[in-house]
């Protein structure tokens, strides 16, 4: 079976053939329960869970299975691909339609606030794919999702927004920095394929160059989280949180013990799907896009009320945000233009890339002074190889960037493994479905990071109290060590 | 008169099982490597074959296998410790000259292409990288293909374009070429039951031979587009069909082979010990169905496993042979 994720993770150590439960290593945590009195047996009852009968009173209780959790695969340093088992189960549309449905039968309290937040490249994946532009599919999809009985529907390049202004804000300080060691690069941390592959494999050397800022699917789980229970007045865990990524590996970073809340037992993003699995969702319901919109007018009764402080981040939104620089997001394109303007006076309008030789995915761009003296160097390496390369250059201390902004797949986040693909796989056909993605995706004006009112007033507001920004915007990463008993039951 | 492999030197050295034995270019040097960690250069003075060098401290555990550089001033050799080493003649010695770094564990296999333009290794990850050398004369990454599901355990670039072919654990080949600066799949040769060791391609590139643990070896027969034979192929890319099963010569995994670009014979390695020769039996005339005909068999080779063997690309005849038994032998097909 060929996996689902990134090609960066598919390489990531051993047999896929390990499931959670045969040969994994990962020691499983035994609770340990007062020893009772009396003989007891153990019997495999039915539905073949295991009872603890008691023989003197013949009482039986069920006993718990040691399981293994995708939390617990993801800190291992084992076999990653494994975790894809574990995966399926705890990240799918089932679930979803399991929130939904408890939500028809559950009492008032019980009920679960669901909110979906959409990609850009997702969202352009799926216009894609029903033949409709970007702004149709935002109302389209919004609409579909409220069907189903979602309460609000919003789009992640707000959050994204605040990421862009922040990530620029990190560079700015680094590079003015007086310290000897600026660790500079500064890599991008959006892409989870990217951070998974540097926590396990490089992780001492690289984390202190990777990005504080968290990626816009997580600030927009940590914002939901928090003001949607508030205007709903409930507590985080009763909001259920899904994301709609191009990308597989999304899965992997929402699970991230990080983006757990421990007070409220609850996750930031409750459950990341692809581009594709909507679109299985959609098929399942028998819509298309573009049925779904000539319904949309039905049914604006039941929408939700608004919550001012997301506001600019519904994705019904009359005036959609969009940011210059690609489909992975633009970190690039406007750190470097922020960079240049702050640090050097120098309006940079359009960043000209020059592209790698036999590579396209790896493009870099300087700016000069009157000398020719590069004043600043950044770079995109976007695959795998460019990845591997650019971790070398590091290695042998011959790595020239000041930033780079890294994505695991070739030619960026719009040609995600979560996004929709050819039918029958055809290389041809991809690339054009690709072609078109990238030019939906476009279709809505770039608006300048910082010219939104909205995200303005909200950074701000989140300035005034240090911890709040940090809880809000940053995250941090951790290495991953090698575990050398991993090695030990090697195949030749 | 039977054709007989006479063996003409046993060359002793390595302090544990020998896992490669390659010919340089010229057919003036061969290399070899193995669990002790070490590489040794050995060349015939008078009429002696003697160990010329010794190349050590590249590495941290065992060197699978290596290979020449086309002009055979460079060679790559790849460890378990996965890394692979490049080492130059430039100063005259043979120096450790680049370590390339990336592949998750052990690397099974490198080699170079014809035009010695790119270096190919594979690993024990899963995937199979190629690599060029950049404009400061660093390897640099140019693919990494996960086509594979387990293991890959061989990689043999053609012998005249740049295609590259993989055996692994997960019983398949896989045929690999670049495409609009992307390096890609476009071949999968399925047939054999179990792990494929080892692949070697005819001298004209349009037959493949590989070797199994499933104790046959298989030729693969390449079909351009418009084949006369009809056979259906997909776009612009060739594609290969299994024409003929050599089974019933071997009862252990066959674990190298190689296919004399002179003679056109091929040599197989094998677990039980012995080395076989095999040749196309060109009477049959059925270009669709070949027939292998076994021309000799040499059933104690060597005292253990043997790992390796190697036509000499010059000496038509001259093979090269190794085993767990720490040894080398070079061997003449005589008879013929």
């Amino acid at each position: 079976m060929a996996s689902n994720f990134s090609g960066v993770l598919q390489l990531t150590d051993l047999d896929d053939f390990i499931a959670p439960s045969q040969e994994c290593i990962k020691p499983v945590p035994v609770k340990k329960t007062p020893r009772k009195k009396g003989l007891s047996k153990i019997q495999v009852a039915v539905d073949g869970s295991y009872m603890e009968v008691d023989t003197t009173s013949g009482k039986s209780k069920k006993l718990q299975k040691a399981e293994i959790t995708l939390n617990d695969c993801l800190a291992c340093s084992g076999c990653i691909t494994s975790a894809e088992t574990v995966l399926v189960a705890m990240q799918s549309d089932e679930e979803l339609y399991k929130v939904l449905n408890f939500n028809k039968t559950a009492a008032e309290a019980d009920k679960k606030i669901v909110v979906v937040s959409i990609s850009p490249q997702a969202r352009a994946s799926l216009a894609a794919k029903h033949k409709q532009q970007s702004t149709e599919a935002a109302v389209a999809l919004t609409h579909f999702f409220k069907s189903l009985g979602v309460s609000y529907v919003l789009d992640t390049t707000y959050a994204r927004e605040l990421a862009l202004i922040q990530c620029a804000e990190e560079f700015i300080e680094r590079f003015r920095s007086e310290t000897e060691n600026k660790n500079l690069p500064l890599l991008t941390s959006a892409c989870p394929g990217w951070i998974c592959y540097a926590e396990k494999t490089h992780g001492d050397m690289l984390i202190p160059h990777i990005s504080a800022v968290k990626s816009p699917q997580q600030i927009t789980g940590t914002l939901v989280k928090e003001l949607v229970a508030k205007h709903c007045e409930v507590t985080p865990d009763h909001v259920y949180h899904v994301t709609v990524m191009p990308c597989y590996d999304k899965k992997l970073e929402a699970s991230r013990q990080d983006f757990y809340n421990d007070i409220y037992s609850t996750r930031d993003v409750d459950l990341v799907l692809t581009s594709g699995e909507v679109e299985t969702m959609l098929k399942k319901e028998t819509r298309t896009l573009t049925e779904l919109l000539l319904a949309v007018d039905a049914t604006q009764s039941n929408s939700a009320r608004p919550i001012s402080e997301l506001q600019a981040a519904f994705l019904d939104n009359l005036e959609l945000l969009n940011h210059s620089g690609g489909g992975s997001g633009g970190y690039l394109d406007f750190v470097f233009k922020r960079a240049a303007k702050q640090l050097f006076g120098r309006n940079v309008d359009k960043v000209e890339y020059k592209v790698a030789r036999n590579n396209r995915d790896f493009r870099d761009v300087t700016l000069k002074d009157e000398d020719g003296k590069v004043l600043l160097h950044f770079a995109a390496a976007y695959g795998f190889r460019s990845i591997q390369n650019l971790v070398q250059k590091m290695k042998r201390s011959k790595c020239p960037y000041h930033y780079v902004e890294v994505m695991a797949c070739p030619s960026g986040c719009l040609n995600g493994g979560g996004q929709i693909k050819a039918e029958d796989g055809d290389r041809e056909k991809q690339k054009e479905i690709l072609e078109e993605v990238e030019r939906i995706y476009d279709e809505i004006p770039a608006t300048i990071p910082g010219n939104n009112e909205h995200a303005m007033t909200q950074l701000n507001s989140l300035k005034e109290n240090s911890s709040k920004l940090n809880h809000t915007l940053h995250t941090q990463y951790h290495s991953i060590e090698k575990d050398d008993t991993l090695s030990l039951n090697v195949k030749w | 008169m039977t054709p007989v492999l006479e063996c003409v030197a046993t060359l002793a050295g390595h302090a544990d099982r020998v896992w490669d034995v390659k010919w340089n270019a010229n057919g003036t040097l061969l290399a070899s490597c193995g669990t002790d960690k070490t590489i040794r250069i050995w060349a015939k003075e008078g009429d002696n074959w003697i160990c010329k060098s010794i190349l050590q401290d590249g590495h941290q555990r065992t060197v699978r296998r290596i290979g020449w550089s086309p002009c055979g001033n460079m060679l790559a050799s790849a460890s378990f410790d996965a890394t692979i080493c490049v080492w130059d003649k430039k100063s005259g010695q043979f120096e450790s000259s680049a370590t390339l770094e990336g592949h998750e564990n052990e690397v099974k296999s490198v080699t170079w292409s014809r035009s010695g333009a790119y270096l190919a290794t594979c690993s024990r990850d899963k995937s199979v990288w190629v690599w060029t050398v950049d404009e400061d004369d660093d390897f640099e990454c140019a693919g990494v293909l996960t086509a594979h599901t387990q293991d890959v355990k061989d990689v043999a670039w053609h012998p005249t374009e740049d295609i590259l072919a993989s055996a692994s654990y997960d019983n398949d080949l896989k045929i690999f070429k670049e495409d609009d600066d992307e390096w890609i799949c476009f071949a999968t040769l399925s047939g054999h039951t179990s792990t494929v060791w080892t692949c070697a391609w005819s001298k004209d590139g349009s037959k493949l031979v590989s070797g199994s643990d499933d104790k046959t070896m298989r030729i693969w027969q390449r079909y351009d587009p418009g084949n006369m034979e009809g056979i259906p192929t997909h776009g612009e890319d060739p594609t290969w069909k299994s024409v003929c099963t050599i089974s019933g010569f071997h009862n252990r995994p066959i674990y190298s082979v190689s296919w004399c670009h002179e003679s056109d014979m091929i040599a197989a390695a094998c677990g039980d010990n012995s080395i076989s020769i095999f040749r196309e039996d060109l009477s049959s005339g059925d270009t669709t169905q070949p027939v292998y005909e076994m021309v000799c068999k040499q059933h104690h080779a060597h005292d253990q496993d043997v790992n390796a063997v190697h036509w000499n690309p010059q000496q038509t005849g001259l093979l090269a042979s190794c085993s767990d038994d720490t040894t080398i032998k070079l061997w003449k097909i005589s008879g013929e």
